[in-house]
């Protein structure tokens, strides 16, 4: 009698989920306050935990990273020096770009987007999916759609917000698909997250037009034409881009600007993309 | 005071999903030499499915289910659906069960994982024509799995404690109410 009355809850609740996951598979808006509200009671205890945790463990790495921190110091003066003639190089070349800009009188202007600054406080469990939380939320201005940065590159993308989090797709994330050029040429590809590739550290590039102008080492930013990803982000860096078996499109892997590796820290870009259609 | 029992020992069980939850996804990814992380919300359900027998289980897994769902966008009840299974069919092994007894825990486990690692293999990453199932068994699903029965026997105890110590709770105010 009991075992039969499990069934019978079992079918039940498997009923439940199936109709749950066919309704939310097409819309899944209405979930929204409850997220928020479950939000509200983990949010707060999570990112306790995860200062409190990444607090215990930078103290541990302290030590260890001063003897380093030197030997350090010493190469960034170098650094410094060139970054600083390269800058005035820059800022004479920005001067002669304003000019012309006005000349033609182009008013697009790349990389002038508002930040914020989040912390991340949860993974996804396991390993199949590169998804994190963070502890900024549409209170501070987070919106669906919203490009996530870190270490002066595109990390993902902001796929769900509560009032005090938002959850990330990283651009590794083997479901991901972002709209790219080259910056030297213009050309456009797709960048493409795979499981298979994100312990090596890389990235797919594919659909890039036979005749492009794509060669090893070319930076590669979001696109003009993506309809999500605000224009002009820096992804990373082609490599060993290859011509395809069907002779009409090339692909190849990509080297990602940021360090997914250890996240803790992201900027999110308080501003989507407004375009009328949807889709890539 | 029987409802009282009750709503305590449901906010007992409610915490600890809570604690293995935020555990799992907030203290582990900071750990650096931690190359998969262990499934405690999955351990958590077979083990009380075990001990306590399918419906428990499947309250567990209901709850746990709807924690995960709530947390990752896509469809709701993906999750869910699958947790509730792991409650249930170890539910069934109940009649196995005696205290001090590992071995099928552990067996139990490491099928569990794999049951865990397949859907999500299948759902999410087979229907959009991933074929490399031995790449994703090798670097993904192997780490998990040893991490995870590991883990397994490590807390394993420690929630054998935790449920008869609830069931004392509970027997001790029965026997002052008779």
């Amino acid at each position: 009698m009991d075992s039969k009355y499990n069934r019978y809850l079992l079918m039940g609740l498997t009923l439940f989920c199936v109709v749950l996951i066919g309704i939310t598979s097409v819309s899944d808006g209405w979930l929204a306050p409850l997220r928020t509200g479950v939000g509200y009671l983990l949010i707060p205890i999570q990112s306790g935990v995860n200062r409190a945790g990444a607090a215990i463990y930078e103290e541990l790495s302290d030590f260890s990273r001063l003897k380093t921190a030197l030997e350090e110091n010493d190469r960034l003066k170098e650094e410094v020096d060139a970054l600083v003639e390269e800058n005035n190089r820059l800022l004479a070349e920005q001067y002669e770009l304003r000019r012309l800009r006005e000349l033609y009188q182009l008013d697009q202007e790349y990389m002038q987007y508002e930040k914020t600054a989040a912390r991340v406080i949860a993974n996804d469990s396991g390993d199949w999916f590169q998804v994190f939380r963070v502890d900024k939320g549409s209170a501070d201005g987070v919106e669906v759609g919203c490009n996530v940065m870190a270490g002066g590159g595109l990390v993902g993308i902001v796929t769900d917000v509560g009032a005090h989090y938002a959850t990330v797709r990283s651009i590794i994330d083997d479901s991901s698909r972002v709209s790219a050029m080259a910056v030297q040429s213009g050309d456009t590809c797709i960048v493409a997250g795979d499981l298979t590739l994100y312990e090596e550290g890389r990235l797919r590039i594919t659909n890039i037009q036979k005749d492009a102008d794509f060669k090893d080492g070319d930076r590669v930013v979001t696109s003009n034409i993506s309809s999500k990803f605000l224009p002009g982000i820096l992804i990373g860096y082609a490599s060993d881009i290859t011509l395809d078996s069907n002779q009409l499109t090339s692909s190849g892997y990509l080297i990602p600007a940021a360090e997914f590796g250890s996240l803790q820290e992201v900027l999110i870009i308080t501003g989507v993309k407004e375009t009328g259609d949807a889709g890539e | 005071m029987v409802w009282e029992n009750a709503l305590k020992r449901i906010l007992i069980h409610l915490g600890l999903l809570i604690a293995a939850f935020i555990i799992q996804n907030s203290v582990f990814p900071l750990i650096p030499f931690l190359s998969a992380t262990p499934n405690l919300l999955l351990i958590l359900t077979f083990s009380f499915g075990f001990m306590e027998g399918q419906r428990s289980g499947m309250v567990y897994g209901l709850l746990a289910g709807i924690l995960l769902d709530l947390f990752y966008s896509g469809p709701f009840g993906f999750y869910t659906l699958f947790y509730i299974y792991v409650g249930y069919v170890n539910g069934i092994c109940t009649k196995y069960y005696y205290e001090d007894y590992i071995t099928l825990p552990l067996i139990l486990s490491i099928l569990n994982e794999l049951a865990y690692n397949m859907y999500i293999y299948v759902f999410r990453f087979l229907i959009r024509g991933r074929l490399d199932l031995l790449y994703y068994f090798r670097e993904l699903m192997i780490p998990e799995i040893i991490f995870t029965a590991v883990t397994t026997l490590l807390i394993y105890r420690l929630l054998l404690f935790i449920n008869r110590w609830l069931k004392e709770i509970e027997s001790r105010r029965d026997t002052t109410i008779v």
